[in-house]
């Protein structure tokens, strides 16, 4: 770190006349270098500060207070924790959350095989095919929920409709308590396997050539190149996406909202609390009920969940992930 | 310090605070100026109406407006507690039975008394059970603007195709029981009725007065559920829906009893006076569909409710709400609402609304006010009505049966109440 | 060379179909009628029932908040490339004392999740008055730790000898920044600009949450709110949602290249 070699903060260096050529200029060495980095992160970290950091400040805070129905707050220790580890709906939510992310990951493998037929050489259309995978990426999830509920119509939905051309009655999907929480993995899984299959696409591409061809010496096959280079190389790329695709797993609400029904929708429907998430709970806590202490105390619990499943996969990574 | 002193100390500060509070919240410009007021309201049906009334208010107080904010049901009282906490609750709004006293014991509404006194209005021209469902601790805070009853809708083409009468005052439980079964054609997918179980006031509340039993006591301290009568009045409808005379919950889910009945693939529907808009606009049903009266179980019922127009008791516009929901509950506005849009609740101005609805026999749900059963409610009402949805939807769905999903909603019920 | 790739062929155009048949289901069923769409078993071509598109119209300020949604997009995006390029500069190029601890501290935001800011956000919001407004929708949403974290791998990727002959010829840091560094940096600041507009366009709890009046709403608060109102109506609902998802489809279908050339650099920058 360099300290002040002149002694003078300039404000303005632009306008100080330059002095010989090899000299240091003024404000690399001097406080003004501090000033300008202090200043040009200024918006962004009070941005921070007041609408993030603080928040989260409050909302531990908040985790220890009751409110009242249209507002108003109080002390109130550990209760709401204490409720908490015995509310059977938060566990549920909880277990259902998870289960969702572990589903949800069985979208990587299917991305990665994507990419690399995707990837081979010579192949024509991929960038119509990888527009294709793309789409539902791009589309609001509110649209790709409404879609999807539609779909899995039991009585009436495309899905029920063609396995019946074969024979099959198909489920009440999201009404049903045994399919529903896979059924929603599953529109999970098809809305983000374009965004992988990208991301896996261009690491691919970043893979030398070299590697291929010593490896096609060696008299290795496609799928035994596939498994000995692609994979190897291509670990951080996967566990960049495992990491991206738990964090936003655990905070699966869009779907929930729209395909569970929002509101009055909502009820009635008996596979509701199969598919209730952590922060579809949160926000009828919060935003529903108003009962926001202990909304807060139900995402702290959230936040832990996260750190916990992070800090394993990382811890896992070693295992598996090669850095070049 | 002697009593008097206190006294004397106590009245001068609530005399200085008194005049803190309305220097700084009603000054002069505010209390009687131009102001433009939000109402808010949930049936996109009515918008037009309101839109009509908010003018016909604006031209006899040109320096008025009202600004009609609609917010759908499903998400209507979501919505507005929200906005009541952030201290951006619309002036002038729609106010429910369930919710009511839950408004007016937080003060989130203000009381009427004064202010009807003060204009002398007579509150004997609405039906006493509206007045009473928004009377609180003996306070009126709301004006009733209209109200609902239940009956049958029943789709005449497929009654006819299976030779089934329409739907008669008098008629039973059997005769309903019968005609449902009659009307079921699983081939055709087509099912005698829905057995909904999301909205309580068209289904079971019915049911359960029909059978003689009762949903909370009459002091609101304690619920009727696991009365056997009550019992009774539920089981007339996991019946249909063991029968398969009812689609099961699960494809209620997926499509809404409405959306069956509006694609045919319901010969009937339990529903509200409200449906005339809706079954009158949509292609399929304002040709086929008609209104009958609610079959008899052990005695007649049919749930009455009704909206009431309330003011924000933190508007900064005080007067002019009072105004506005004053204009809406006149005789004037009764007969423009009748029109256009539910039955308007001023005594004596329901004719209008029968006649801008002749294509369906509008009469039925006028004919149900004699009988009617005034639509259940306690201090938190949403409370144990999250806890009917929670354990009638098992029963419905076959996972318990339902005198044991009744009495655990019963003593779920009997805890919230006690907290109240 | 043909045959090789039949088998390879084969199965991406399945999984592509898979990817577009709920898009073209989703159109078909907007012009139905409601019975035509139950009908089982299913008939393909629709009765043309505009009117569905008339509902959602009727039911929706939807120009209104096609508005919205849009003002909203672009003053985050703005924002956030701004300001996350102006600080990932400082991050990445400039020494100040407590420059390490102060990234740190925006990492650990990054490690947040936003259902921990949003009750404290909407209390500020209320408390400012700005419930159902324009800015309650874009100013928490002009900061963003992730946008810093992404331009500054951008920044130290860049050749040292850059800055170090602007200096020496006696630009200011502001100057480097904004002439040198800024121009450099492109493919970074689209790759931001792209995910920010996605992002906010699509996001769907903070509006929820914030603005409740159908005239200050976005499209997708809107379209739940549709639902609320249509319940399973799903001819309505399919012509609100295709209504909703197709402005940022036809940006997509235009600049398809650019948008996955911007998500794949954030995949493996990041």
């Amino acid at each position: 770190m360099t300290v002040t070699e002149s002694g003078t903060t300039r404000a303005n260096p632009a306008v100080v006349p330059a002095p010989g050529p090899r000299k240091r200029r003024s404000w690399r060495s001097g406080t003004g270098e501090a000033l300008w980095g202090y200043l040009l992160i200024a918006p962004t970290g009070l941005g921070l500060a007041v609408f993030y950091l603080w928040p989260v400040l409050q909302t531990a805070y908040f985790s220890f207070t009751e409110w009242g129905p249209f507002g108003g707050h109080e002390w109130i220790g550990l209760e709401n924790y204490e409720t908490l580890a015995g509310d059977e709906d938060v566990l549920r939510a909880l277990g259902n959350t998870v289960l969702y992310t572990l589903v949800g990951l069985l979208g990587i493998p299917v991305a990665v095989v994507l990419a690399a037929l995707l990837n081979r050489r010579g192949l024509r259309g991929v960038a119509v095919y990888r527009a294709l995978f793309f789409l539902p990426v791009v589309t609001m999830p509110v649209a790709v929920a409404m879609v999807w509920r539609w779909m899995y119509n039991g009585d009436y939905g495309l899905l029920n409709q063609a396995l019946s051309a074969v024979g099959v009655e198909g489920p009440h999907w999201i009404a049903d308590p045994a399919t529903a929480l896979y059924a929603l993995a599953l529109v999970g899984i098809w809305s983000s396997i374009g965004y992988n299959l990208v991301i896996f696409l261009a690491g691919m591409q970043a893979i030398p050539r070299e590697l291929y061809e010593a490896a096609e010496i060696d008299g290795a096959g496609a799928v035994a190149q596939f498994r000995t280079v692609t994979l190897p190389m291509l670990s951080p790329s996967i566990f960049f996406v495992s990491v991206v695709s738990v964090i936003g797993s655990l905070q699966l609400f869009d779907l929930v909202y729209v395909i569970g029904g929002s509101g009055q929708t909502a009820r009635g429907n008996p596979a509701y609390p199969r598919i209730q998430t952590v922060v579809a709970l949160f926000y009828e806590k919060a935003f529903v009920t108003n009962d926001r202490g202990y909304a807060a105390a139900i995402v702290m619990a959230l936040l832990l969940l996260i750190v916990a499943l992070t800090a394993v996969q990382f811890r896992l990574q070693k295992k598996w992930v090669h850095y070049a | 310090m002697t009593s008097r002193m206190r006294h004397g100390l106590a009245a001068m500060v609530s005399l200085v605070l008194a005049v803190a509070l309305a220097g700084c919240g009603d000054d002069d410009e505010a209390a009687d100026g131009p102001a433009t007021l939000s109402y808010a309201v949930w049936d996109v049906n009515q918008v037009p109406v309101m839109e009509e009334l908010a003018a016909a208010f604006t031209k006899d107080h040109p320096d008025i407006t009202v600004k009609v904010q609609m917010t759908p049901w499903a998400d209507y009282w979501t919505k507005l507690r929200a906005a009541v906490s952030g201290g951006e609750a619309p002036d002038v709004f729609w106010m429910n039975g369930p919710n009511f006293q839950l408004y007016a014991d937080n003060k989130v509404i203000a009381p009427l008394d004064e202010r009807i006194k003060d204009a002398k209005l007579d509150l004997g021209v609405y039906p006493k059970a509206l007045v009473d469902l928004y009377t609180f601790e003996g306070k009126v805070y709301g004006l009733p603007k209209d109200f609902d009853t239940v009956g049958v809708w029943y789709n005449k083409e497929l009654f006819t195709a299976a030779g089934v009468p329409f739907p008669k005052d008098g008629w039973t439980w059997a005769d309903f029981k019968s005609a449902a079964a009659k009307l079921t054609d699983p081939a055709k997918g087509v099912y005698g009725i829905g057995a909904g179980v999301g909205s309580a006031q068209e289904y079971y509340y019915n049911t359960i007065y029909q059978a003689g039993g009762q949903v909370i006591s009459p002091d609101g301290k304690k619920s009727g559920f696991d009365q056997p009568a009550s019992i009774e009045g539920l089981r007339f409808w996991t019946d249909l829906i063991k029968a398969k005379q009812s689609p099961d919950i699960k494809t209620m889910t997926d499509t809404q009893p409405i959306q069956l009945f509006e694609a045919g693939k319901l010969a009937m529907y339990w529903g509200g006076s409200w449906n005339v808009t809706e079954f009158g606009k949509n292609d399929y049903t304002k040709t086929r569909v008609d209104a009958g009266p609610l079959p008899m179980g052990v005695k007649k019922a049919s749930i009455i409710h009704g909206v009431a127009n309330v003011v924000s008791a933190k508007t900064k516009y005080k007067n002019q709400s009072w105004e506005f929901v004053k204009f809406l509950g006149s005789q004037p506005a009764a007969e423009i609402l009748g029109k256009k849009g539910p039955i308007p609740a001023y005594n004596g101005t329901q004719a209008a609304w029968k006649q801008a609805n002749a294509a369906f026999n509008g009469q039925v749900f006028l004919d149900a006010v004699s009988y009617a059963v005034p639509y259940p409610v306690s201090r938190n009402t949403a409370a144990w009505n999250e806890a009917e949805t929670k354990h009638l939807t098992r029963a419905y769905n076959g996972e318990v049966d339902i005198e044991t999903a009744a009495k655990a909603l019963a003593a779920e019920m009997n805890d919230l109440l006690a907290k109240e | 060379m043909r045959s090789k790739h039949r088998g390879t062929h084969a199965v991406l155009a399945l999984s592509a179909l898979l990817m577009v048949v709920p898009f073209g289901w989703q159109l078909l069923t907007s012009v139905k009628t409601l019975s035509s769409a139950t009908r089982v078993p299913p008939t393909v071509l629709p009765e043309w029932q505009w009117s569905n598109y008339a509902k959602v119209f009727e039911q929706l300020p939807f120009g209104q908040q096609f508005l919205n949604t849009v003002l909203m997009a672009a003053g985050r995006t703005v924002g956030q490339v701004l300001f996350c390029s102006m600080a990932a500069y400082a991050f990445a190029r400039l020494r100040f004392p407590g420059r390490n601890l102060l990234f740190g501290v925006f990492l650990a935001v990054l490690m947040v999740p936003p259902p921990l800011f949003v009750i404290p956000q909407y209390e500020i919001m209320a408390d400012l008055g700005w419930l159902n407004t324009l800015p309650a929708l874009i100013v928490p949403g002009l900061f963003s730790a992730f946008g810093v974290f992404l331009l500054r791998q951008f920044f130290l990727a860049m050749p040292k000898e850059l800055d170090e002959a602007a200096r020496l010829d006696g630009a200011s840091p502001w100057r480097i920044y904004w002439s040198v560094m800024l121009p450099l940096a492109r493919p970074g600041l689209l790759a931001l600009a792209v995910l920010a507009v996605l992002w906010s366009w699509n996001d769907l709890f903070w509006p929820l949450v914030v603005n409740t009046d159908p005239e200050r709403m976005t499209l997708s608060a809107g379209l739940a709110a549709l639902q609320g109102q249509f319940q399973t109506d799903y001819p309505v609902l399919m012509a609100g949602s295709v209504l909703a998802s197709l402005p940022v489809m036809v940006v997509f279908v235009v600049m398809q290249r650019r948008v996955i050339e911007g998500i794949a650099l954030s995949g493996n920058k990041g």
